[in-house]
């Protein structure tokens, strides 16, 4: 696969003197759908912007194969698109806002009408040509940004968090819309995002991002049970990050969690200071009461109920463990009868299931 | 004595009166004419300031709105002493004529153009300038696409202009002299037959001044507004 960006030691300093993006390394190749997720100000969209080459950086930037240089910006960055989660239309008719990025290529009338009418098709919002940008919905002006961004039919699609402001029903079909026309088309999309539901949804490919530089870089699902550090836990959303010692016994390695919880661990371990282990929802399930000490390994914890949390296709269960609360996910059809609040339940996790970071 | 004033100005007004048809005539040209000047000078650096980051912008954003409020009376003394026949310009031999007039209200109007198409440009969306770029503009199509998204404000600049060249009398008597059929405007004529104590005619020469003035606003105007249906 071709390789559409490549970043080494590239760095971005604000007022000269802090930095505020630090990537030592990034390559990603033609086709590939990368969500870039961290808290509020932790780089991405600078990155983004770095990317799309509006940003002044220091380091060695690769774009399509090509050493980035003062003569050759403006034309790679033709083989791109951006789209902001402001909507950032001009006044004007729909078709007018669709039709500028063509301008600005210098493509026939003739042309720029067909593959206007083209692009707004893809986004069902052809009907909305003639209208005025500035009278748009929100999901309507977005549509037509997304449009207008897909017109040139680029090689390299930047999302910055376009769907920010758009309601859940239309955000997933919006994603669904993005995803099938880059994949039928081959483009590579780079999507900001600190909503992660959205990187599952869209992705296939994580990078976390925490003051400017990358965390971890992995399929979203790795970062989702594999975390390497407490930060990207807490930012995918982990259930339960429980604070823990690690004890080396010969070749063995013991994690005890509070109320004297303790279990063998084989996984790897991140230098980090802090200790806590990773333990998803789903990794808990009901047991019965009878079965103290598995032969299986799997630990058993006995808890109190707290609250129950209805959800779609799994129930939250909030329980209680000595001074611990655990987030439980429980399907909906598990012993209903049982999850009400102050019934004791018996549950347990496979070992292996837990990550400590 | 005030309905007098207003009847006169009306009669010299529908009996084409030559001599304040000249002195309007002129008066449109020399505040005109500056107006031109002025936006022509201040559009263009108001917009480059707005767009361009650099160190000390704040401290020149400062003098533009010093700028702002030059006293003309000073911008008036300022251009004699370079147009007299000792100045450095002496030698273009400027002084009491129309065109040293315009230079003199050029540098009264241009900072206020200047002023305020840098408010106006500020008023975008910062965002937009780059969302251009990202879509395969140059810079200088961002810019005019920008200044096409800020013409109601840049609108505005060019009428707040008109309306401080046509209204100034200081510097246009210090730099024209008030010359019967040369560089009488109808500020100057005013300010004149106020010095006679005929308050009748001075009330008549404001009246035409207002009437002028509002003419041209109005047109400005209009032309401000003709595109903002579409925004709605």
């Amino acid at each position: 696969m071709m390789e559409v960006l490549s970043m080494q030691d590239v760095s971005v300093d604000r007022g000269g003197q802090h930095r505020i993006l630090n990537i030592q390394t990034l390559l990603v190749r033609q086709g590939e759908l990368v969500a870039l997720v961290g808290p509020n100000g932790a780089g991405k969209s600078t990155l983004l912007q770095t990317v799309n080459l509006l940003q002044p950086y220091q380091g060695k930037l690769r774009l399509f194969g090509d050493e980035v240089g003062a003569s050759n910006q403006n034309q790679l960055r033709r083989r791109s698109s951006m789209v902001f989660q402001e909507i950032l239309l001009l006044t004007g008719s729909v078709f007018d806002n669709v039709a500028w990025p063509l301008s600005f290529r210098g493509i026939s009338s003739r042309e720029i009408e067909a593959r206007v009418y083209k692009a707004l098709a893809d986004f069902g919002c052809d009907h909305l040509a003639q209208r005025p940008a500035k009278s748009l919905s929100g999901g309507e002006s977005q549509r037509v940004c997304i449009a207008r961004a897909l017109v040139t039919e680029p090689e390299l699609l930047l999302l910055d968090e376009p769907f920010a402001s758009l309601d859940v029903a239309m955000r997933s079909a919006m994603m669904e819309e993005i995803r099938t026309v880059a994949q039928k088309r081959g483009i590579t999309v780079l999507l900001v995002s600190h909503n992660f539901s959205d990187v599952l949804y869209f992705a296939e490919r994580a990078v976390a991002i925490f003051e400017g530089k990358i965390l971890q870089d992995d399929r979203p699902e790795i970062l989702m049970r594999r975390p390497v550090d407490e930060k990207v836990a807490r930012l995918v959303g982990m259930d339960n990050i429980l604070p823990c010692t690690l004890e080396q016994e010969g070749e063995k390695r013991f994690v005890t969690l509070t109320e004297g919880i303790r279990f063998a661990y084989r996984g790897p371990i991140a230098a980090t200071t802090s200790v806590f282990c990773c333990l998803p929802g789903d990794a808990l399930t009901l047991c019965d009461g009878e079965e103290k000490d598995p032969a299986d390994g799997r630990v058993v914890l006995e808890c109190l109920i707290d609250r129950v949390l209805p959800g779609i296709g799994t129930n939250r269960v909030l329980v209680r463990l000595g001074n611990m609360i655990l987030s439980v996910r429980l399907p909906r059809d598990c012993a209903p009868s049982q999850l009400q609040s102050g019934v004791r339940i018996c549950l347990r996790f496979d070992p292996q299931e837990a990550h400590v970071v | 004595m005030i309905s007098e004033g207003i009847k006169q100005a009306f009669q010299l007004m529908f009996s084409f009166d030559p001599e304040i048809a000249s002195v309007m005539l002129l008066t449109l040209q020399v505040s005109g004419t500056a107006t031109v000047c002025s936006v022509a000078l201040g559009v263009p650096f108001g917009v480059w300031l707005a767009l361009k980051e650099f160190g000390g912008k704040q401290a020149f954003c400062g003098l533009l709105n010093f700028g702002m409020g030059l006293p003309p009376v000073v911008v008036g003394l300022f251009v004699s002493l370079c147009l007299w026949r000792y100045g450095p310009f002496g030698d273009w031999g400027l002084m009491y004529t129309p065109a040293a007039m315009i230079i003199a209200q050029t540098i009264i109007a241009a900072p206020i153009v200047a002023g305020l198409s840098f408010a106006a440009i500020l008023s975008i969306n910062p965002k937009l300038r780059l969302q251009l770029i990202s879509l395969g503009a140059t810079p200088w199509q961002a810019s005019r696409l920008l200044i096409r998204e800020a013409r109601l404000g840049l609108m505005a600049a060019v009428i707040a202009g008109f309306g401080r060249v046509i209204s100034e009398v200081g510097a246009s008597m210090m730099v024209g002299g008030n010359l019967k059929g040369q560089t009488r405007v109808l500020t100057t004529a005013t300010v004149m037959e106020v010095g006679k104590g005929n308050y009748d005619t001075a009330i008549a020469t404001s009246v035409v001044l207002l009437l002028g003035a509002f003419t041209v606003v109005m047109l400005l105007t209009w032309l401000q507004h003709s595109g903002k249906n579409e925004r709605t």
